[in-house]
C-alpha cells in the first residue's frame, strides 16, 4: 500500500525524520509513538506532501505523492486545526468535505447518523461555528470529515490527546469496527500507550527521525513500550 | 505597574514576527507616517496663511474657530475607521496577580498611543501659539491647548466605547452612522450650522477661558464611561459573537458549478464572516461610489477618455485588486487541509478564477448605471471589464503563486500590515502599469477609442486562453508548493 524508500527531511542542519524503508501493506493499523520530536508530525506531513521530502520518497499504490495528486481521492487526514475550515458551521463543513467527494447533502445526513454518540450532542446544530467550539470538539469534527471521505488510507495525529476518556474509547471502538467492515490502512500517532497497542496491529517506534523499533502488537508489546519510556 | 504593562507592549511590538522581517515595509510605513506627520505640522505652521490668503480682510482667528468643530467630526470618522480596540493583549495578565483596575487602567493608557491623537496637537499647536497666543495672550491660548487636547481625547474614547458597544451589538454601528449622517446632513442643508457652533463656542472660550474645564470634564467622562464599561465587561470580549446563533447558509445556485462553485461558495463565506475581508468586501462595495469622482461631466464633455479608462478599470476591477492581494493567503489558516483533502490545484485555481469573473460581472451589472451619464462609459466599462477578467485575474493568481505570507482574517484591515511583502508592492505597480502599456500606444499613434479597443480585445484574448493560464499557473504554484505551505503555517 505504502513504501518509504530513504526518506529524509532536515531541518536548520538536522536530521528530523530518517526513514530508510518502510512497507506498510494494506489493512494495516500503524501506531506511530515516540516522544516530542521523534518526527511523528513531520512524518505525517510528508505522506501528505505538505513538506518536501530532503531525500527519498514515498510511494502510495505505485504513486509517487510528491509528484502526483492522484493520493488524494482515498486519503484523508486530521493532524490539527489547520484542517479545519474553522469560519464554518460543522455541518457546512460537513457538506463542503463531501462536495469534494462527490456526496449528497442527504448522503452525508444519513453518514453522520452513526455519529450521534461520538459527537454527544456538541457539534451538530449547536449554533457555533467551527472556531468556538472546543478543541476536543473540533477535533470530533475533523475525524468524523475524515471518516466521511471513506477513506482507504486515514491519517491521524494525536486524537486521543484532546478527546475526554468516553469519545477515547469510542474512537478506537469505530476505528475497529470500520477496520473489519473494510481492510483501510490507518496511520495513528499517540502518547497513550495503552490506546496505541489496543488499536495498533503494528507499532512503530520512533526516536530522532529513525524507526527503531518495529513490533507486531501481541501481548507483550504494552510492556516492551513501557520499558522503552520508562524513565 | 502600567509601566511594566506597557514595556511588554513595546516588546510586543518590536519582537512581533512582522518586525525585523520585512525592513522595506517598515521603511515604507514609517515613511508614510513621518509624511502624514510633517503635513500636519507643516499645515499647522501655514495655516495662518493659507486663512489669510483664502479669506483675505477677514478675523482668521475667527475663521479658525469656526473650523475646529468640523476638524473634530472628521476625527471622529477617520478614528471610527482606523483606530484599533486594544483588547486581545490582556488575556495572559488576567489569571496574574494584577488588580482589575489596573489592566484596564493599563488597556486605557495603551490605547492612547496612536498617531490619531498626535495629529490634531501637531496640526493646532502651531497656530494656537503663534496667532491665537499673540493675539490674546498666552493663558488663553494655553486654555485653547487644554481644549484641543480634551477633544481629542473625548474623540477618542467616545469612539472606543462605540466600537466596543458595537461589537455587541450592530445597532451601535447603525446609531452611529446615522447620527453622523444626520450631523452632516443637517450642516449640508443648513439646519443648524456646525461652524457657527463651533466659532460661538470657542469665541466664548476666548473670552471665558474656565470652559477649557468643561471640555476637559467631557472628556474625562468619556474616559469614565469607558472604564466602567469595561469594568463591568472585562471578560465580555471574549465571549462575544459566541452568543449568538449562527446558521449555516447553503448557496444551492452555486452547487450547479460543481466544485468549483462549491469553492467559491466558501469564498464567499470567508467574506462574510472574517472581519478583515469583511471590511475589504465592504471597502469594495463603497469603492463603486467612487465612479461619481472618476467620470466627471468635464470629463466626458471634453473628451478625457484615458482618463475615464482608467477609471473603468478601476471600478471593474474593484474586486481583483482587493481580494486578490491575498489571494491564497486569506485561506493559509485552513491551507493545509486544503491541500490534503480530495481536490486538485488545478481546480483550486480555477474556482479562483470563476469567482473573479462572477464578481466582476456583477460589478459591471451594477456601475452600469454610470451609462446614465454617458453611454460611452458603457463601452469604456465593458473594456475595463474584460481586461480585468481577462488579464487582471491572471497577474493576481501569479503573484498568489509567488506570495508565502499568511494573514490572521480575524484582525482588522485598517494599519494591518500583516501579510504585506515587496511582492504585494510589485503588484500593485504591475497592475497600474499593464493597462497602461497596452493603452498608450493606440492612444498615441490612433486615438484614445483605439486604445480602448485594444485594451478590451487584449482581455477577451486573455480570457479566451483561460484554461492555458490555468495550466501554467497550476505548475507555477507547484513550483512553490512547499514553500506556500510552510509561510502560511508559520503566519
Amino acid at each position: 500500500m505504502i513504501t518509504v524508500n530513504g526518506l529524509a527531511k532536515i531541518y536548520a542542519g538536522k536530521t528530523v525524520v530518517d526513514i530508510a524503508a518502510l512497507q506498510v501493506q494494506e489493512g494495516e493499523i500503524i501506531g506511530l509513538v515516540g516522544n516530542n520530536g521523534a518526527g511523528k508530525t513531520t512524518f505525517f506531513r510528508l505522506l501528505l506532501d505538505l513538506i518536501k521530502a530532503d531525500r527519498g520518497q514515498i510511494i502510495s499504490r505505485e504513486i509517487n505523492v510528491a509528484a502526483s495528486e492522484a493520493w488524494k481521492s482515498y486519503t484523508s487526514a486530521y493532524l490539527d486545526e489547520g484542517f479545519l475550515i474553522d469560519y464554518l458551521t460543522p455541518e457546512e463543513y460537513f457538506y463542503f468535505v463531501g462536495k469534494l467527494n462527490n456526496r449528497s447533502k442527504a448522503d452525508v445526513d444519513e453518514f453522520l447518523k452513526d455519529f450521534t454518540d461520538f459527537f454527544d450532542g456538541a457539534v451538530l446544530k449547536s449554533g457555533k461555528y467551527i472556531r468556538e467550539l472546543s478543541k476536543g470538539n473540533q477535533f470530533k469534527v475533523g475525524i468524523a470529515g475524515c471518516l466521511l471521505q471513506n477513506p482507504d488510507v486515514l491519517l491521524l495525529d494525536e486524537p486521543f490527546a484532546n478527546l475526554d476518556p468516553t469519545t477515547q474509547m469510542r474512537l478506537i471502538k469505530m476505528l475497529k469496527e470500520m477496520h473489519a467492515r473494510r481492510r483501510l490502512t490507518i496511520f495513528i500517532s499517540s502518547h497513550d500507550l495503552n490506546h496505541i497497542t489496543d488499536v495498533s496491529t503494528r507499532i512503530l517506534l520512533m526516536e530522532k527521525g529513525v524507526i527503531i523499533k518495529d513490533l507486531h502488537t501481541n501481548n507483550d508489546t504494552l510492556s516492551e513500550l513501557e520499558d522503552y519510556f520508562k524513565v | 505597574m502600567i509601566k511594566t504593562l506597557l514595556g511588554h507592549q513595546w516588546k510586543a511590538f518590536w519582537r512581533s514576527r512582522d518586525a525585523g522581517k520585512s525592513m522595506a515595509i517598515q521603511l515604507v510605513i514609517g515613511f508614510f507616517t513621518i509624511y502624514m506627520l510633517v503635513s500636519a505640522i507643516g499645515l499647522g505652521f501655514f495655516l495662518q496663511l493659507l486663512l489669510r490668503k483664502a479669506y483675505p480682510g477677514q478675523d482668521i482667528i475667527k475663521i479658525f474657530y469656526g473650523f475646529i468643530l468640523y476638524y473634530f467630526l472628521f476625527d471622529v470618522m477617520i478614528r471610527f475607521l482606523m483606530q484599533d480596540l486594544p483588547t486581545l493583549t490582556i488575556q495572559p495578565y488576567l489569571i496574574q496577580n494584577i488588580q482589575r483596575k489596573q489592566l484596564i487602567r493599563f488597556l486605557n493608557v495603551r490605547s492612547l498611543f496612536t498617531v490619531l491623537n498626535l495629529l490634531p496637537l501637531l496640526l493646532f499647536t502651531p497656530f494656537i501659539v503663534m496667532s491665537i497666543g499673540t493675539a490674546h495672550g498666552y493663558i488663553v491660548a494655553a486654555a485653547f491647548m487644554a481644549g484641543i487636547l480634551s477633544l481629542t481625547v473625548f474623540n477618542h474614547f467616545l469612539v472606543l466605547y462605540v466600537k466596543r458597544k458595537s461589537i455587541i451589538s450592530s445597532w451601535w454601528l447603525v446609531m452611529f452612522f446615522v447620527v453622523m449622517a444626520v450631523v452632516i446632513a443637517s450642516d449640508y442643508y443648513r439646519i443648524f450650522s456646525l461652524s457657527r457652533i463651533s466659532s460661538v463656542l470657542f469665541s466664548f472660550l476666548q473670552e471665558h477661558i474656565w470652559v477649557c474645564i468643561l471640555l476637559a470634564g467631557m472628556a474625562a467622562l468619556a474616559y469614565f464611561n469607558n472604564y466602567s464599561f469595561l469594568l463591568k465587561n472585562l471578560y465580555l470580549e471574549d465571549i462575544v459573537g459566541k452568543g449568538r446563533r449562527k446558521e449555516g447558509a447553503d448557496y444551492t445556485f452555486l452547487n450547479r458549478f460543481g466544485t468549483i462553485g462549491v469553492l467559491a461558495g466558501l469564498d464567499i463565506k470567508l467574506i462574510l464572516r472574517n472581519k478583515r475581508p469583511r471590511s475589504i468586501g465592504i471597502l469594495t462595495i463603497v469603492f463603486l461610489f467612487y465612479g461619481f469622482i472618476f467620470y466627471k461631466e468635464q470629463y466626458i464633455k471634453e473628451g478625457w477618455w484615458g482618463a475615464l479608462m482608467a477609471g473603468g478599470i478601476f471600478l471593474t476591477g474593484l474586486f481583483v485588486s482587493n481580494y486578490g492581494q491575498f489571494l491564497f493567503a486569506w485561506q493559509s489558516a485552513h491551507f493545509d487541509g486544503l491541500m490534503a483533502s480530495n481536490l486538485s490545484v488545478k481546480t483550486y485555481i480555477k474556482s479562483k478564477f470563476a469567482l473573479f469573473t462572477a464578481v466582476c460581472t456583477i460589478v459591471l451589472l451594477l456601475t452600469s448605471l454610470y451609462g446614465l451619464l454617458s453611454w460611452k462609459l458603457l463601452l469604456i466599462q465593458l473594456a475595463g471589464y474584460l481586461y480585468n477578467v481577462g488579464v487582471h485575474t491572471v497577474i493576481a493568481v501569479f503573484f498568489a503563486t509567488h506570495s508565502y505570507k499568511g494573514i490572521d482574517i480575524g484582525k482588522g484591515s485598517a494599519f494591518n500590515y500583516q501579510g504585506m511583502s515587496a511582492e504585494k508592492w510589485i503588484y500593485a505597480m504591475i497592475v497600474f502599469l499593464v493597462p497602461m502599456i497596452i493603452y498608450w500606444p493606440f492612444a498615441l499613434f490612433i486615438n484614445s477609442w483605439a486604445g480602448i479597443l485594444a485594451l478590451g480585445i487584449m482581455g477577451l484574448l486573455s480570457f479566451l486562453l483561460q484554461d492555458w493560464w490555468v495550466d501554467v499557473l497550476t505548475k507555477e504554484f507547484f513550483k512553490r508548493k512547499y514553500k506556500i505551505l510552510s509561510g502560511f503555517r508559520e503566519r
